[in-house]
């Protein structure tokens, strides 16, 4: 698990922050603040950048592989390029959620105009007063 | 023949009262549907008192969005014209009947009102010329990316057949729409047409188009009409 090739402080850092970004996205998933199914990607990421802390030969191996001769530009570019994925998918998922809340305002308007219809034809009766609301 | 008068507004209490009234001279039988866009004024209140049909929209979605929901509601209701109408004045509604003519007699399936097609009218609004410049270049895209011609492509003041209602119901563009919705229809295979028609300067309130605005226009719509044959066009579906 050491390895000669980063000093072990560094590693030990890097592990210690990881950890504590993984506990940091659990809390958020437990709290209901983050979805599962959102938590995925950040869990396992996490997970990987973890296993390279504790392996770094498979960083350097890999690195040579796509062909980087110094393994730290290797991560320079990969956290940038997945940094710029992840941008874009939620930049995705804004446009999907702006268009679903645009067509749940429309409905919503068009609810409440059909809604002031049906009240003025039935004599203007306020809410409450009449009608087949939902029962307690 | 059921026609509708969409008019969005986003807070123009104080220009609705004309809007409305110069609506119910012009045009007696048509039906008056107000597009409240999430205003913070008495826009809903002050269309409600004139007696019109009141779409509150819970959020401001924009001209796009407030404007879609007409043509939502017109389809829903059955109606076989609608007819766009700003709620800040700008537009004369005694050019109302020319639009619908447009439309309903089968000329067109998509009437633009134009402030450049017919005679030059004195005292007329024209805009400013580096708008007119904008104006100018967006027609020329349009022609050039889906054959449309259209002199006054930036109009929000137009007819839509049931045809075009049925379309717009399904996809309008969210922001700065009336270039793109031309192309929309034109690409549907609508038919476009022009009426000349007057406008004058606003009435109350400032341009939701500021200056520095106009270049993001320009570059979005632009953006827009270049991508448009290469998307797959929006269904009702949501993504």
């Amino acid at each position: 698990m050491t390895s000669d090739l980063i000093p072990f402080e560094l590693q030990a850092i890097s592990i210690a922050v990881l950890a504590a970004f993984l506990l940091w996205v659990l809390r958020l998933v437990r709290t209901q603040r983050l979805s599962l199914r959102d938590s995925l990607v950040w869990v396992v990421t996490t997970l990987v950048a973890t296993m390279v802390a504790l392996f770094p030969g498979i960083l350097v191996r890999a690195a040579h592989v796509v062909g980087f001769q110094v393994a730290s530009n290797a991560v320079f570019g990969a956290a940038v390029l997945y940094l710029a994925v992840n941008v874009l998918v939620n930049t995705v998922a804004g446009s999907q959620n702006a268009a679903r809340i645009r067509r749940l305002s429309q409905e919503c308007a068009a609810l409440r105009a059909e809604l002031e219809a049906a009240r003025a034809s039935r004599g203007g009766a306020a809410p409450g007063e009449a009608g087949p609301g939902p029962k307690p | 023949m059921r026609v509708l008068a969409i008019v969005p507004a986003f807070n123009e209490e104080r220009s609705l009262p004309a809007v409305v009234s110069g609506l119910r001279r012009s045009a007696p039988s048509v039906d008056v549907c107000l597009v409240d866009d999430g205003s913070t004024d008495g826009t809903a209140d002050v269309a409600r008192s004139l007696g019109v049909t009141v779409l509150s929209l819970p959020v401001n979605l924009g001209i796009g969005g407030a404007v879609q929901t007409g043509y939502r509601w017109a389809r829903d209701h059955g109606y076989d014209v609608a007819v766009q109408v700003d709620g800040d004045g700008q537009h004369d509604a005694t050019y109302l009947p020319a639009l619908v003519d447009a439309v309903g007699a089968g000329r067109a399936a998509l009437a633009i009102g134009s402030r450049f097609a017919g005679p030059r009218i004195a005292g007329a609004f024209r805009s400013t010329w580096p708008r007119r410049a904008g104006i100018r270049y967006l027609s020329w895209m349009l022609r050039l990316r889906c054959g449309a011609r259209v002199t006054d492509p930036t109009s929000g003041f137009r007819a839509a057949g049931r045809q075009a209602i049925e379309l717009f119901a399904r996809s309008y563009p969210p922001d700065y729409p009336e270039p793109e919705s031309i192309a929309v229809a034109a690409r549907a295979g609508l038919t476009v047409t022009e009426v000349p028609v007057r406008m004058s300067e606003r009435l109350h309130g400032e341009s939701s188009i500021s200056a520095w605005r106009s270049f993001y226009y320009l570059v979005k719509v632009s953006l827009a009409l270049v991508l448009l044959p290469t998307r797959r066009p929006a269904s009702e579906e949501l993504p």
